[in-house]
Order: structure tokens, then sequence, then C-alpha cells
């Protein structure tokens, strides 16, 4: 235990004083700020307009009510979490394969390995440091998020709103260090500098952008200009009624997407922030009981890559693929 | 402390069909500065690896310091320390911060007094706070030899410790491997291309030809059974040039 | 054979022997066939819920999807082409200049009567026929399903449309190839050479159309362009700004209207030269890089 919380403290030393490191972290921080502005300037671009129409309305001496466009701040997080879903898994990629091919191109794993070592304290260690790590920079970046949610985007937060907000970071924790330890893995089981990394982005690729990129093609609405339903002028009742008869193409349609790591995470966090209208101002019991089985998955994800990455540093394997 | 440091029997690597190292016996005792000698690809580094637990052999044993390496694995890790060659280090730690990780992972239970022993016997005082990126090739090394011996092993692994060096940085190397082992009292067994070096700091030499250990003598003895020869660098490919035909 | 062509055929030669651009080729053209039958797979689907709706008794509307021409299955090659044929692009610019450095063979290589900008010119030249041929064959092959999901052979003008496609593609994917040789000479160390030029490209493909549009990233995987928010205000000013910067959508939009796609409207004259001028810097980029960088070590 000593020796994997020496190798934690090393690695997280290491990683501070990595200048590359920081600055990708700052990237991503400032990214899902920008998003979190653009969409509180798109906001009160439909409030302008809606201002507009009241106007135009009253001008042509008709009092009918318009409901205004409503805030719901959380909703505002939408491109925030899809960046972390894709360029902060990316980046969780690159910290995981760098995690190892440091070790190996310095020589230090020699090093390390001639110590007298528990079989899983290396790769112990290197976890324990990426668990530390991601749960101190999503912390960070949901504490920057909050506060612009209430300062550029003049959102009102309840009380219910910050545990949201706190149930979403924790899945996002967990997703991240998913692809860390995957990326990991890679590394260990790879002989050849960027070997490892190429192929986690094949499977970052896939994974990211391909699998939920099919998913969304196969969706019959998405295939017509406009939506099918809505060229075909039927309303949200009977579509329901309609795509009942093409439940197995659709649970087709649906495992693709559950395939991806991604998308359950991207299920469970807009449920939480309320991104998916159904889940919009529910209670939490209800969003849990729509979405425990995307936690779950998510859940069994973070085990296997745990497995993934304990078993593929062992000293045996690694040095095994070490130049 | 048992009289020999190192030694092995029927010692064999295989990588697939190739043999790598073809069934060593040797014997180092304590106390002595093993020159190991070898052409290119002649298995010098895959034995330091049998030895320092990085590989496993294919059969055969080794025992270093009284510990088998195959049963005892992780007694001879406390046992030995390591200099890879061309070693490298976190180059955004101090030498310090390097030296207290390796320490740490060594078991040592009192780190701070034990590296600043280290620091002032490689004469690495008022510099142990500046980032290792800093250093040079020589002060790299001389660090590398700071981790080895941090955990004060009993035997010290040298592998090609001069490569690369300018010839002030190998005279300084050689002035600390010498110390290494009449000070403090360590077994120092390295791999080797300087065969003027090995004259002057190995107290033995062993040959290793394509994975065969050819020749073992002291170096004193070894100088004096070939009258005939200049250096040990004509010895040395005499002894090879025999084996060859 | 003078050097300008050995350089060519070493690189040619260099670029097919690598397993792991091999992996991302593979990727690439399977993805190419696979869209066409996934495409054919929707649009069952799609004439099986509007027989349903007919059934229903709830449209009196044709078919929406007999309006489409089989142009419409190679729609989802675009946004392959945007995700993974410009990151194998980044991966066999990064390796073709990574590879003289870690073995050392830019040593030999200046030790001769070489210009730096000649030997990186004939690289790129090198990758970019590489990159051709890659396509050309995509081409064919998504030539080839398309006629099988639709029954008949493609018609020649549809075919011309698709070659055109992939003419425009070989454009976008330069510059990340020019890109990526840059990034390889100029990174410190093989994992930053890979990272600089993949980050570049996830800002140009989903951060800079946000800005522009307010398109939230996962929708920019849409293969047509993302349309502009309204212009006033904050998007007015961003918009200006970044849309000449947002390759993916610039490309997008210039693919939408080759391929007919319905939903896109404009034409393509900036487009492309957008598309031309980026494959420019990238080559520039690329070829101009000093002895002094090519010859730098590594620190893995």
């Amino acid at each position: 235990m000593t020796e994997t919380l020496t190798l934690a403290h090393k690695e997280l030393t290491d990683l501070r004083r990595n200048r590359f490191m920081v600055v990708l972290f700052a990237f991503l921080a400032v990214t899902v700020v920008l998003s979190v502005v653009v969409a509180s300037a798109d906001f009160r671009l439909k409030i302008a307009d809606y201002h507009h129409y009241l106007d135009a309305l009253a001008a042509s001496g008709n009092a009918a009510a318009v409901p205004a466009p409503q805030l719901f701040p959380l909703q505002m997080l939408r491109g925030g979490i899809e960046y972390l879903e894709i360029i902060g898994s990316l980046f969780a990629v690159v910290l995981g394969y760098s995690m190892i091919t440091k070790e190996k191109g310095r020589g230090t794993l020699q090093l390390i390995f001639s110590r007298p070592l528990g079989r899983y304290a290396f790769a112990g260690g290197k976890i324990l440091a990426l668990v530390l790590l991601w749960t101190a920079t999503v912390t960070g970046l949901f504490i920057v998020i909050t506060a612009t949610l209430l300062l550029v985007g003049n959102a009102p937060l309840q009380g219910g709103d910050y545990l949201r907000l706190a149930l979403a970071a924790a899945h996002t924790i967990a997703y991240l260090i998913i692809w860390s330890l995957l990326a990991m893995a890679l590394a260990s089981l790879t002989r050849r500098t960027g070997t490892g990394l190429i192929l986690a982005l094949v499977l970052w690729l896939i994974v990211v952008l391909i699998i939920p990129q099919i998913g969304d093609t196969m969706d019959p609405d998405n295939q017509i200009p406009g939506g099918l339903f809505a060229s075909l002028q039927v309303d949200a009742s009977h579509e329901q009624a309609v795509m009942a008869h093409f439940t197995g193409y659709e649970t087709t349609r649906d495992l693709i997407e559950q395939s991806s790591v991604t998308k359950q995470y991207e299920r469970a966090t807009f449920a939480y922030l309320g991104i998916k209208t159904e889940y919009n101002q529910q209670p939490l019991g209800f969003i849990w009981a729509g979405t425990f089985n995307n936690t779950l998955w998510l859940l069994a994800g973070l085990a296997l890559s745990v497995s993934a990455a304990l078993l593929a540093a062992t000293k045996k394997t690694i040095l095994r693929k070490a130049p | 402390m048992t009289d020999t440091a190192i030694s092995t029997t029927a010692l064999t690597k295989r990588y697939g069909s190739h043999q790598a190292l073809n069934e060593l016996t040797l014997s180092v005792p304590s106390g002595e500065i093993f020159g190991l000698l070898g052409h290119n690809g002649a298995g010098k580094t895959t034995i330091v690896n049998l030895l320092t637990t990085l590989m496993e052999p294919s059969s055969g044993t080794a025992v270093i310091g009284g510990h088998d390496i195959a049963t005892a694995s992780n007694q001879v890790r406390r046992s030995i320390g390591y200099l890879p060659e061309n070693v490298q280090f976190y180059d955004n730690l101090t030498l310090a911060e390097n030296l207290l990780f390796f320490a740490r992972l060594s078991g040592v239970r009192a780190p701070g007094a034990r590296i600043r022993d280290v620091l002032e016997f490689l004469d690495f005082t008022g510099r142990e706070n500046h980032r290792m990126g800093t250093f040079s090739k020589g002060m790299r090394q001389r660090a590398g030899i700071a981790q080895a011996i941090v955990h004060n092993p009993s035997v010290l692994f040298l592998d090609e410790p001069t490569s690369g060096l300018d010839p002030q940085g190998v005279a300084r190397l050689r002035e600390i491997i010498i110390a290494l082992n009449t000070d403090l009292g360590m077994t120092i067994f390295m791999n080797t291309h300087l065969l003027a070096e090995v004259t002057k700091t190995c107290t033995s030499i062993g040959i290793l030809s394509s994975g065969t250990l050819i020749y073992q003598d002291s170096v004193a003895a070894t100088l004096d059974s070939f009258p005939g020869q200049e250096s040990l660098e004509d010895i040395y490919l005499h002894i090879e040039a025999g084996q060859r035909s | 054979m003078n050097r300008w062509t050995a350089i060519i055929i070493q690189e040619l030669l260099c670029t097919a022997r690598e397993r792991l651009p091999q992996l991302l080729l593979a990727v690439f053209v399977g993805m190419i066939a696979a869209s066409a039958f996934i495409g054919s797979s929707a649009r069952a689907s799609v004439a099986g819920v509007y027989r349903e709706v007919v059934r229903q008794g709830l449209t009196t509307a044709p078919n929406p999807f007999d309006a489409l021409s089989p142009l419409y299955y190679a729609r989802n090659t675009v946004i392959y082409i945007v995700l993974i044929g410009a990151l194998l692009a980044i991966v066999i610019g990064v390796r073709s200049t990574l590879r003289d450095r870690q073995a050392r063979t830019a040593d030999l290589i200046l030790s001769r009567d070489v210009r730096p900008s000649h030997y990186l010119g004939a690289k790129l030249t090198g990758l970019a026929l590489f990159i051709l041929a890659l396509l050309a064959v995509s081409a064919v092959i998504n030539i080839g399903c398309i006629s099988i999901v639709t029954g008949h052979a493609m018609s020649f003008d549809d075919g011309a449309r698709i070659a055109s496609l992939y003419a425009v593609a070989w454009l976008f994917m330069l510059p990340f190839v020019g890109l990526g040789m840059a990034s390889g000479i100029c990174s410190s160390s093989s994992t930053t050479a890979l990272l600089v030029p993949i980050v570049i490209w996830s800002v140009m493909i989903f951060i800079l159309p946000l800005l522009g549009t307010a398109a939230h990233p996962v929708s920019l995987l849409n293969p047509v362009a993302a349309p502009p928010a309204a212009q006033s205000g904050f998007f007015a000013v961003t918009s200006s700004l970044v849309a000449p910067l947002s390759l993916g959508e610039q490309f997008k939009h210039v693919s939408a209207l080759i391929l007919s796609d319905p939903q896109a409207t404009g034409t393509m004259t900036s487009g492309l030269l957008i598309i031309a001028a980026f494959a420019a810097a990238g080559c520039a980029a690329a070829t101009m890089t000093g002895r002094v960088r090519m010859r730098s070590e590594l620190h893995d």
C-alpha cells in the first residue's frame, strides 16, 4: 500500500509540473465555459426575439398572450457536457497513455521494477493518481461552470440544482477515468511509442463519434430534412403509436447506441441536468428510475477499465512490451 | 552476508528459437568488481535483466546475496541496485524528489538522512533541488548511481555505465565505482565495452560470446596468463578469436 | 530516378507498410462501405413507417424518401471524411516526419546534398498521392455499395458527383497532412506531435462552429453544415470571424451541394476557396521547416 501511495504521489507531482497537461486542462475549462457563454447569448437572443414578437403583436392590435421562453439554467450546460463527452475523453486518453509511455520512454520502468513492489502496486499507484486527478479536475471544472452560470448566465440556481450538478460531475469523473484507464491499458500492452495512442484513438473514434452517429443516422425521424413525422404532418402522440409497430428496429438502434459508454454517460447526465425534456424539473427519484441502467453500465465500464489497467500494467506484461 | 555475491547455474534464456543465454554458470565472490565483456548481442544485457529480476529465465537458477531470483525475487530486489544503460529520470522532478521516490519504493525507513548521505558521497550537495531536466549527461549518470545505492544494496549492477560520457566523466565515474566497492563494500557487476576501463576498475572479468561464458578469472591473473599480449584488449580479441576458430 | 521521385517512392513505401495508419484506413474504408448499408436500413425503416402512417390514415403526403436521389446514401461519407479521414491524414503526416527523428535518419538525409524544403515537399507529395489513391479506392467502393443498395448501376452524373466529392475530400485532407508533418518536426515528443494537430482539428470541427452558430457539438456530427444563428448581437460578430476557419463546416457545406442535398443552400465557391487556402497553408507549414528543427531530438 505504501508503494502505491508513493507512486501516486510521484505521479501527481509530475503531472502538476507538466506544462502541457496544465495547458490541456485550461483549454478544456475555457471550452466548457465558452459553451455556457454561447448558450446564454443564444438564450438572450431568444428573449429579444420574443420581445420583438410581442411588440409586433401589440402594434397590430393583437392582445393574445404568448408564453415567454423559459430559462432552465442547467440546460445551458448541454454544449459543455458534450465537450466533456468528446474533447474531455480525448484528453483523458492522452493522459492515460502518457502515464505509461513516459515511464517506458525514460527507462524508469526498470528502475521501478527492480525494487520490491507488490504485483499490482505499480498499476494501483497510477490508477489512484488518475482517480485523484480527475476528481480534482472535474470538481474544479464544475465549480467554474457553476460560477459561469451564476455570473454570465445570470441563472438563479436552487439548492436542488447544486445536487444535480454534483451528480453530473460524479458521472463525468467516472466517464473520464474509464477513458484514461483504457488508454493506460493499451499503452501497457503495446511496444512502440505511438501504437497505444493510435489504438486508443481508434477506439475513441468508434465509441465516442461513430457509434452515436450510426445510432443517430438510423433514427427514422432524422432521415428527412425537418424530420420525417413533421414532413408527414403527424403529431407527437400519433408518432408514438406508429413507432410502437417498429419496436424491433428501435431496440436494435437503441442497443447500438447503448454499446457506446459515451451514450450511457450522455443519457444519465442529460437527465440529471434536465437537458432531456422528459426529465426536466422532475424529482431525482423519477430520473434515477429512468436512467439507473445508464449509471450502472457506466459503473460496469469503470470496473472493466480498472481491471484492464490492473492486469495490463503488471511488471510481467509491461516489461515484455518495454522498448 | 554469504561469501558468494552472485552465482548462476545453467542459466538459460530463449526468445522463441533464439538462444540469448546458454546454460551460464558463473560465480562472483563478495567484494569484487566484476566486469562482463562481450561483443554486441553476446547476451550481456540479458544477464543483467535476469539477475535484476526484470526478466525470468527459461531455465536454470541464479542466487544473489543468498536469495534465489525465482523464489525470492523481492529479497533479491532489496539487496541489489541497478543502473541501466542511458538512465533517464522524471525530468519535472528535482534530484531530491526523484531519489525520495526511489528510496520510498525500496522501503528505506528514514529516506531524508540516507539521501543526504548519498548526495554528499556523490558530490551533489547544493544541486538536490534542481530539476533533472537541467542535468548534463555526466550528472545524470551520477544521479543514476545515487538512485541505485539510495537503499544501500550489497550488490550493484551497472549496464554500460560509461556509455556516452566524456573522458572527465569516465574518470569521475571510475572513482565513484571504486569508492562504492572499497568504502561501502558493495559487490559490483558491470557490463562494458571499454576494455581500458576494465583494467583500471575491475578486479575480475568474464567474457561472454554468443550467450556462452568462455572465460572467467581475476584481472591480475588474466594479464599474467597471456604474456604475449600487450593489453586486456589484445587478450580479449585473442580469446574471442580462439572461440570462433 | 531523380531525388524527388526517390523520396516520393520511399514515402509511399514507408506509409503503406506502417500498420497503424492501416488500421485507421481499414476503419475509414469499412465505414465508407457500411454507410450505404446503414442508409439503406434507415430507408427501409422509413418506408415501413410511411406505410404504417398511411395505413392509420394519418397522412396523404407522398413518401418523402421517393424524392431523394441515390446520392442520399453517400451523405454519411462526408462525416466519415471529416472525422476518420482527417485523423488518418494527421496520423500519416505525423508518422512521416517523426519516423526520421526517431530513427535519426534525418542526419543521414541532411548530410547529403538535399534542401530541407525539397525533401519535405517530396514527402508531402508522396503522402498526397497516397491519400489520392486511398480516396480513389474509397470512391469506387462507395459507388459499388450504393449501386448494390439501390439495385441498379449508378448514373454517370451521380458517379461524377461522388468523384467530385472525393476530389474535394482530397483537398480537405491535405492541410491535415501538412499540419501533422509540421507537428512531427516541431514537437518535443511523439505524444505532443500527435496531440497538437488533433487538438487543432477538434477546435476546427467542434469548437469554432459553436461560436458562430450556437450548434451543439454532437449535432455537428450531422453531415449537413449547421445553419447560421440569427445574425444579430453576439453571433453577428462571431460568425463572420469563425465561419471561414470552421474547415469542417465549409467541407460539409460544399459536399452537401455536390450531393444535391435538399437541405443545402447557397454556392460552393467561397467554401472551395477556403478549403484550398487551408490546403496551401498546410503544405507551406510542412515544407518551410528548417534543418535544425528536423534534426532536433525527441524527449519521449
